[in-house]
């Protein structure tokens, strides 16, 4: 699930969650150039589907606007 | 009414003394009086009520040929209309759970008063939220005797066609209905009371219970992406430009399957957004950002994505009951598992 709102995926339980842009533009920023908004879209949805190729124990977060990669568990 | 009241009891093949596993295909049986378990329950009736018929099913037969096996259960309750119908205690067996759940079901479609027993983790047990009532067990046998003791006073009144009490006061599973009644106390001074018990570490206890989320078990891994066929959904509220199929923007009882197999991407000339939730403006001008089609097929043309699923699904997800919405998630999960999908983005705003 992509969501600006990851928190509420989360303690929903929402197995895996990845961090969208915000709520009226989940995959994408229209603030940056039609470039830029594409690229850090794509971002978002790339991290979506490789968390589809993992493992998860219960709900977890993903962070694709996080400088690391690593996911955060939901507590 | 005079004389005792006239039970029904149900269990499986195993309870019921046919056998085993092998056995559990075995069909609805009936059998005069009170078999197995249901020696035990009717002591705990007592002497004012009487197992006339206990009804045997197999655990597989029930759960895989529901139809079939609720026609005999609705046919034997014709043929003995019965004051009440206990089943179980189905403890933490899931496939018997399910089968109490169902018999209750059925009981209570033809008028008669039903009753189950079993672990509030038993699968059977979300009946409790349609309105059934089910007493709490523990998971195994064990506590048989204790299950029994709680069951059949409950049975009795319901056979004598009285309304049981609160769930709490009463001992059985909360069905989720509320009733309005007189607390006596104006709502302020109950919830000062509760802050203070609060404050000062006292037991307390709140009025709204929480009710937690179901947890689902996590899907497994997709082995390889690139073979991969992979759906879409939004609860964005994404609708095709003009709304021609009248969705709603909140509250939605239904959601819509559209196809885009012909898609490259969603035009803002051809899909906007109606939902109540939040500002449509920004994904009317490129609705991909709530429901990222452009972003697949660039990824399906690379090879990093096997396939785009034909088909998307849409609604608004705004102050939708949770039942509502676990019933939409459901349907859309199983359609999507008919057709073979692997994984599936859900976009939520």
């Amino acid at each position: 699930m992509i969501s600006a709102i990851y928190n509420f995926a989360l303690t929903t339980g929402a197995n895996r969650v990845i961090r969208g842009a915000r709520i009226e533009h989940v995959c994408g920023d229209p603030t940056l150039s039609p470039e830029k908004d594409y690229a850090f879209g794509m971002r978002i949805v790339t991290a979506a589907l490789e968390t589809l190729t993992v493992a998860v124990p219960g709900p977890t977060l993903f962070d694709p606007l996080a400088s690391g990669k690593e996911a955060a568990h939901a507590s | 009414m005079s004389g005792p009241l006239r039970v029904v009891h149900y269990l499986n093949q195993f309870f019921g003394g046919i056998g085993g596993e092998e056995q559990a295909d075995v069909g609805v049986t009936a059998r005069a009086g009170a078999v197995g378990p249901g020696r035990l329950l009717e002591k705990a009736l007592g002497d004012d009520a009487r197992i006339e018929v206990t009804l045997i099913g197999g655990d597989n037969f029930v759960s895989e040929r529901a139809e079939e096996a609720s026609r005999a259960i609705a046919a034997e309750l014709e043929r003995i209309r019965p004051d009440v119908l206990v089943a179980g205690p189905a403890f933490g067996s899931g496939r018997y759970g399910l089968a109490c759940e169902l018999v209750c079901r059925v009981a209570r479609e033809r008028g008669v008063p039903a009753i189950t027993a079993m672990h509030p983790e038993n699968p059977g047990a979300s009946g409790a939220r349609r309105g059934l009532y089910i007493v709490p067990t523990g998971a195994s046998t064990t506590s048989m005797q204790a299950a029994l003791e709680a069951l059949a006073p409950l049975a009795c009144r319901l056979g004598r066609g009285e309304a049981l009490g609160l769930a709490e006061v009463d001992g059985y599973m909360p069905r989720g209905a509320r009733r309005v009644h007189d607390r006596g106390r104006p709502g302020y001074q109950r919830a000062l009371d509760m802050l203070l018990d609060k404050l000062h570490g006292r037991p307390y206890r709140s009025e709204v219970p929480y009710a937690a989320p179901e947890r689902v078990a996590p899907a497994a891994p997709i082995p390889d992406l690139a073979r991969a066929r992979i759906a879409m959904v939004t609860t964005g509220g994404l609708v095709r430009k003009g709304n021609p199929d009248r969705q709603v923007s909140a509250n939605a009882v239904r959601y819509h399957r559209h196809t885009v197999s012909e898609l490259e991407s969603l035009s803002p000339k051809e899909w906007e957004a109606y939902h109540a939730g939040y500002f449509n403006h920004l994904v009317n001008s490129n609705p991909n950002y709530i429901l990222p089609l452009s972003f697949l097929r660039d990824l399906e043309r690379q090879g990093k994505v096997g396939r785009v699923h034909e088909h998307i699904y849409a609604l608004p997800g705004v102050s939708t009951p949770v039942a509502v919405a676990v019933g939409h998630g459901r349907n859309i999960a199983a359609d999507l598992k008919a057709a073979g999908v692997d994984g599936a983005l859900l976009v939520a705003t």
